[in-house]
C-alpha cells in the first residue's frame, strides 16, 4: 500500500492491534493493579495495600537467588544456545554427504513438546536409572556417577543443558538461512586474498550477519526467560531454591499457594528485570557500533 | 432462514424440559487414578444413582492429579466452580475459609452423619473451625514400609525389626552396597507432599507436632528435632539424590529390585501384587516401645457454594459415601469405616495391620494455610537431607510458619 | 554461501556432523527404547539402551481412543491458530512496513513489547475474560489465546520479510491503475510465500507444544490437547513412563513429518525474514 492510502493501513493493523490490546495488554495492567491488592485465594476480597506487596517481594529471603538464578538461567542458556546453533549451522552449511537429513534431524528437540522433553531429561538424569550416569560409570568415571538434578551445586547448569538440546536447533535453523545470504563474491575475494577461515569468518561472515545475531539474541532472551515447562518438570524450582526463577515461582505462588497478590507482584517485577536485560543487549550492540566507527 | 434457525434452536432448547420434569445435571469433578481401572466402576455408580433419583443426571470429569489443584482454583476464581468435587484433605481448609464450599453442618446432622461412621483423622481434617465442610472420601496413611522380602532373606534380617528406628536404621544399612547398586531404603526430598507426608510421621512417631494447639510452629520441640536427627542418620543408606527424588522414582528401584525397603501408602500395593517382586510390609516405624503413627491422607467430598442445586448435590455426596457404594468408588481405602473393613479384606494384604495404622494416624495442620506450612516443610527435609544442623533447620521453618501473615 | 571442504577437513568435519547427530538422536533414541519396554520389565541398572523384550504394547495402549480427540482438538486449534495468525500478522506487518506514521509504528511497538509478557501472571484475568464471554472449554477459547501470543512474533518474522520487497513493484502497479487491494493479494502476497511458510511453521510448533493454557481453559477431557493429554500418565504419587514415552513419540511424528516436508521453504523463509529483522 502506499502513502496515500491511510484508511487503509488502520484497517489492516486494527485486528491484530486489538487483539493484542484485549488479550495481553487489559489481562496485565489487570496483574499490576492486582499486585497493589492484598488479594489471595483465602482472603478473596481485594484490599488496597499500596507498593506492600513489592516491599515483601524485595525482603524476601528467595528474592535475591531468584533474580541471581533468572538471569543465569537466561544468559547461559541463550549463549550456549547461539553458539553451538551458530557452529551447528557453519557445519551444516558445508557440502557434505548426508547433510539434507541432518538439516530435518536437528531440528526434532525444537519440535518435541516442551513437557515431553522435559520428563525425557529428567529421566535421562536419574541417578540411578538414568542413560547420562550409566554412560558415565561404564566410561569410567566413578562407580555411582552423580545426582543432578539433586545438588544444588549441579541443577542449574543440568537443566541449563537440557534447555539448550532442546532450543539450539532453532538458532540453527535461523543462522543456515542467514549464511545462505552472505555474499558469495565477497568471499571467494577474500579466498583469492589468502585469508583463512577464520578470518573470512570474523571479518565477512560475522559482520554481514550481525543483525540477525541481534534479533535472534533478543528472540531467544524472551523465550528463555519466559521458559516454564523445563525446570517446572524437572526440579520445580528445588532443590532449596537453586532452579527457582521468575515463571516457577510465580506458577507457584499462584497456582501452588494461592497468594496472587503475590504472584501478580512477581509477574511485574519479572518483566522490569527482563526489559533491563534487553536494553543491555542495546546498549552493547550501540557501544559496539560506536567502537567499530 | 435467520428467525428460522432461531426458531428451531429455542424450540429444541425448550422441549425436554417441557415433557421430562425439570432435570438437574451436577458437575461432578474426582481426581483421576492412574494406577486402576477405577473409572470403570465410578460410571456404574453414577448410572445407579441416576437411576436411583430419577431427574438428577451426573457429568462426571476426572482430572489428572498433577492439575487438579489448577484446574479447581482458576475454576473457583473464575466463577466456573463444579457442583460438587473431591479435594485433597490438605486443600480443603483454604476451600472452606475462601467462602467457596458450602458449610454441611446442618444437613449432616439431619441425615445422621457423624463422626462415628468414618475414620478420626478423615473426619477431622473435613471439619474448620468448628463446622463440616465435606464428608469424608476416601483415606490412606503414609507410610507403610514396603519391603524387599528376598534381600531381607539374603541378608538375614528380621523384617519385623524395621517397625522400630533402631532396627530399621540396623537393617537399612546392612542392606546397603552403591557399588552393587543395593540401597537400604528409599527417602525422598523432593518439592512435593509426599516428602512431608513422611517427615511428618516420623515426627508423629516420635511424639512430635508441627503445630501446636495454639497454631504456633511446634517443629522446635524435641521430640520433632530428635526425629529430623534420626532420619538424617538414614542418608546414608539412601539412593543418591534425594533432594529431587519422588516416592514415584524410588518405586521404580523398588521394582527393579534395586532397594530393599520403600515408604508408600497402601495404595501401592495392587502395583506390587503385579510386580515380581516378594514382598511384605509393616506399619511405619517408631522409637522401641512406641507405636509408628503414620500421616493420614486422603480426599473429602465438598459442594460449591455456587452451584444452584445444594439438595440434590448433597444426595449424591451421601451416596458415595455410603457403605455399600464407598468401596466401589474408590482406589485409597474407603474413608467410611465399615466400608473400609470389606473393601481392605477384599482388596488389600494383611486388612488388620492396615485397618491399626489408619487408625492411629494423625492429619496434617488443618489449617487455610496449609499449602505455605507445606512448602516451608519442604526446605525443612531438604536442609536435613542435605545436612544441614536439624535444631537450627527447625528454628529457621518455625520462623517461618509462625511468621505467616 | 555454500562451501566445499577439502578432503583432508571433510573427514574431521563428517566426524563432526556425527557427533551432532549422536548429541541429538541420543534421547529421542533413548524416549523409543522405553516406549518399547513391556510395563512388566522393571528399569535396569545400569540403564539399557534397548530393552531386553521390545513390544508394541505401550503403542496400543496409548493410542486409545481419548488420544484420537486429543489429536483432532491439537490438528484443529493449531492448524486454525495457524491460518488466523498469519493472516493477521500479514496484514499488519505490511501495513507497518509501508507507513511512515508515527502512531502506526508506536503501535507496533506495544504489540511486539507483548511478547516479553509472562504467561501465569496473566492467565487468570485471561481467564475470567474467557468465562464472561462464555468460551470456555471451547476451541475458540484457545485459538484466540494462541492467536494472540503467537501474534507478536509472527508479526516481527513477517516485517523483516516484507520490508525487503521492493516498494517500485508497488508504485509501479499503482500507476497501471492497481488499486491496493490487488496489489496486496496479486503482487504482494505471492511474493511472501516463503516468509509465510515460515511464520506458519513457527506458529505451528509453538501452538502445537502449548501448555498452560490449553490446561486452565479446557475442562472437560473431550477438550484437552495432546500436550495436557500426557498427564493422563503422570499419577499422583508416579508415572507410566513407557506409555508416556509412547505418546510422546505419537504426538512428535506429524510435526516432524510436517518439517520434512516443508523444510526447504522454511529455511528459505527465515533466511529471507531474518536478513532485515
Amino acid at each position: 500500500m502506499l502513502k496515500r492510502d491511510r484508511w487503509l493501513t488502520w484497517i489492516f493493523v486494527t485486528p491484530a492491534v486489538l487483539l493484542v490490546a484485549v488479550m495481553m495488554y487489559y489481562p496485565m495492567i489487570g496483574t499490576v493493579i492486582e499486585s497493589l491488592y492484598s488479594t489471595s485465594f483465602i482472603n478473596p476480597t481485594p484490599k488496597f495495600v499500596g507498593l506492600a506487596v513489592y516491599q515483601k517481594i524485595f525482603g524476601s529471603a528467595d528474592f535475591g537467588q531468584i533474580v541471581w538464578n533468572s538471569c543465569v538461567w537466561t544468559l547461559a542458556v541463550v549463549a550456549l544456545q547461539n553458539v553451538f546453533g551458530f557452529l551447528s549451522a557453519l557445519l551444516l552449511n558445508q557440502k557434505l554427504p548426508g547433510q539434507g537429513l541432518m538439516r530435518s534431524l536437528i531440528l526434532l528437540p525444537w519440535v518435541l513438546p516442551g513437557v515431553v522433553a522435559a520428563i525425557l531429561w529428567r529421566f535421562m538424569y536419574d541417578p540411578q536409572l538414568g542413560l547420562i550416569n550409566s554412560f558415565l560409570i561404564s566410561a569410567g568415571f566413578g562407580d555411582q556417577g552423580l545426582a543432578w538434578l539433586a545438588d544444588s551445586s549441579t541443577a542449574m547448569a543440568a537443566a541449563v543443558i537440557a534447555a539448550v538440546w532442546k532450543g539450539f536447533p532453532f538458532c540453527t535453523i535461523v543462522y543456515l538461512a542467514a549464511l545462505q545470504n552472505v555474499e558469495e563474491e565477497q568471499m571467494e575475494a577474500a579466498r583469492i586474498d589468502g585469508a583463512g577461515a577464520i578470518r573470512r569468518l570474523w571479518h565477512i561472515v560475522l559482520p554481514s550477519m550481525k543483525e540477525v545475531i541481534v534479533i535472534n539474541f533478543i528472540l531467544t532472551t524472551i523465550l528463555t526467560f519466559n521458559y516454564f515447562d523445563m525446570i517446572w518438570v524437572l526440579t520445580r524450582g528445588g532443590p532449596q531454591n537453586a532452579t527457582h526463577i521468575f515463571p516457577t515461582k510465580i506458577y507457584e505462588l499462584g497456582f501452588g499457594q494461592f497468594r496472587f497478590g503475590e504472584a501478580a507482584g512477581y509477574g511485574v517485577v519479572s518483566i522490569v528485570i527482563l526489559a533491563l536485560l534487553i536494553t543491555l543487549y542495546f546498549l552493547a550492540q550501540g557501544s559496539g557500533r560506536k567502537a567499530a566507527s | 432462514m435467520k428467525k428460522l434457525l432461531l426458531a428451531a434452536t429455542m424450540f429444541a432448547g425448550l422441549t425436554p424440559a417441557a415433557f421430562a420434569q425439570e432435570t438437574i445435571t451436577l458437575k461432578f469433578w474426582d481426581n483421576q487414578q492412574t494406577e486402576s481401572g477405577l473409572s470403570q466402576y465410578q460410571q456404574e455408580a453414577v448410572k445407579r444413582f441416576e437411576a436411583e433419583n430419577p431427574g438428577i443426571k451426573i457429568e462426571v470429569t476426572t482430572i489428572p492429579y498433577p492439575e487438579f489443584q489448577q484446574r479447581l482454583l482458576t475454576a473457583v476464581q473464575g466463577g466456573n466452580a463444579p457442583d460438587v468435587s473431591t479435594v485433597d484433605q490438605i486443600w480443603q481448609g483454604a476451600f472452606a475459609e475462601a467462602g467457596a464450599i458450602a458449610d454441611l453442618d446442618a444437613q449432616a446432622k439431619a441425615a445422621g452423619i457423624s463422626a462415628e461412621g468414618f475414620f478420626k483423622g478423615a473426619w477431622d481434617s473435613a471439619n474448620y473451625n468448628g463446622k463440616l465442610y465435606g464428608i469424608p472420601f476416601n483415606v490412606d496413611v503414609w507410610q507403610f514400609s514396603f519391603l524387599n522380602k528376598a534381600l531381607f532373606k539374603e541378608a538375614g534380617i528380621d523384617p519385623a525389626s524395621i517397625s522400630t528406628f533402631e532396627g530399621l536404621k540396623a537393617a537399612a544399612e546392612k542392606l546397603t552396597d552403591p557399588a552393587k547398586g543395593k540401597y537400604g531404603v528409599g527417602l525422598f526430598g523432593h518439592k512435593g507432599e509426599d516428602t512431608v507426608a513422611v517427615l511428618d510421621s516420623f515426627i508423629f512417631s516420635n511424639g512430635g507436632k508441627v503445630l501446636d494447639e495454639n497454631g504456633k510452629c511446634a517443629l522446635t520441640s524435641p521430640e520433632a528435632v530428635g526425629a529430623l536427627e534420626y532420619l538424617q542418620t538414614l542418608v546414608p543408606f539412601a539412593p543418591k539424590g534425594i533432594l529431587n527424588a519422588s516416592s514415584g522414582d524410588m518405586r521404580e528401584l523398588f521394582l527393579n529390585g534395586s532397594l530393599a525397603v520403600e515408604f508408600w501408602p497402601a495404595l501401592e500395593q495392587p502395583t506390587l501384587q503385579k510386580s515380581k517382586i516378594d514382598w511384605d510390609f509393616e506399619n511405619g516405624t517408631a522409637p522401641a516401645g512406641k507405636t509408628p503413627v503414620g500421616t493420614y491422607g486422603g480426599w473429602n467430598l465438598v459442594v460449591y457454594k455456587s452451584s444452584p442445586h445444594q439438595d440434590a448435590a448433597w444426595k449424591f455426596i451421601q451416596f458415595l459415601t455410603r457403605e455399600d457404594v464407598n468401596g466401589a468408588v474408590v482406589d485409597l481405602v474407603p474413608a467410611n469405616v465399615k466400608a473400609a473393613k470389606t473393601f481392605l479384606e477384599a482388596n488389600r494384604k494383611g486388612a488388620d495391620k492396615i485397618m491399626t495404622h489408619l487408625q492411629n494416624a494423625q492429619p496434617r495442620p488443618l489449617s487455610a494455610r496449609y499449602l505455605e506450612v507445606s512448602d516451608i516443610q519442604v526446605t525443612l527435609a531438604q536442609d536435613v537431607y542435605s545436612g544441614a544442623n536439624a535444631k537450627e533447620a527447625a528454628a529457621k521453618a518455625c520462623a517461618a510458619i509462625d511468621g505467616l501473615n | 554461501m555454500s562451501v566445499a571442504p577439502s578432503k583432508t577437513s571433510r573427514a574431521g568435519l563428517m566426524l563432526l556432523q556425527f557427533g551432532l547427530c549422536v548429541v541429538i538422536l541420543l534421547p529421542f533414541f533413548w524416549m523409543v527404547s522405553v516406549s518399547l519396554k513391556p510395563a512388566s520389565e522393571p528399569f535396569a541398572i545400569p540403564a539399557r539402551l534397548w530393552p531386553q523384550n521390545p513390544t508394541l504394547e505401550n503403542y496400543v495402549t496409548a493410542f486409545r481412543p481419548e488420544f484420537r480427540t486429543y489429536f483432532v482438538n491439537s490438528v484443529v486449534v493449531s492448524l486454525s491458530t495457524v491460518v488466523i495468525t498469519v493472516t493477521l500478522a500479514l496484514f499488519a506487518a505490511y501495513s507497518f512496513t509501508r507507513t511512515q506514521m508515527r502512531a502506526i509504528s508506536v503501535l507496533m511497538l506495544l504489540v511486539i513489547v507483548a511478547q516479553m509478557f509472562p504467561a501465569s501472571a496473566i492467565i487468570i484475568p485471561i481467564y475470567k475474560m474467557m468465562k464472561a464471554a462464555n468460551l470456555l472449554n471451547t476451541y475458540a477459547s484457545l485459538i484466540l489465546a494462541y492467536v494472540t501470543v503467537t501474534l507478536p512474533v509472527a508479526i516481527w518474522m513477517l516485517r523483516g520479510f516484507l520490508a525487503r520487497l521492493p516498494v517500485a513493484l508497488e508504485e509501479a502497479a499503482a500507476i497501471d491503475g492497481a488499486g491496493p487491494f490487488k496489489i496486496f493479494f496479486l503482487i504482494i502476497l505471492p511474493l511472501c510465500k516463503p516468509g509465510i511458510v515460515a511464520t506458519a511453521v513457527f506458529v505451528l510448533i509453538v501452538t502445537w507444544q502449548e501448555f498452560l493454557f490449553a490446561l486452565s481453559f479446557t475442562s472437560t477431557k473431550d477438550m484437552r490437547t495432546l500436550p495436557v493429554g500426557m498427564n493422563d500418565f503422570i499419577g499422583q504419587y508416579g508415572i507410566r513412563y513407557g506409555e508416556l514415552m509412547a505418546s510422546s513419540v505419537l504426538i512428535s511424528v506429524p510435526v516432524i513429518a510436517i518439517f520434512f516436508l516443508l523444510q526447504r521453504q522454511f529455511v528459505a523463509g527465515l533466511t529471507a525474514g531474518a536478513v532485515k529483522g
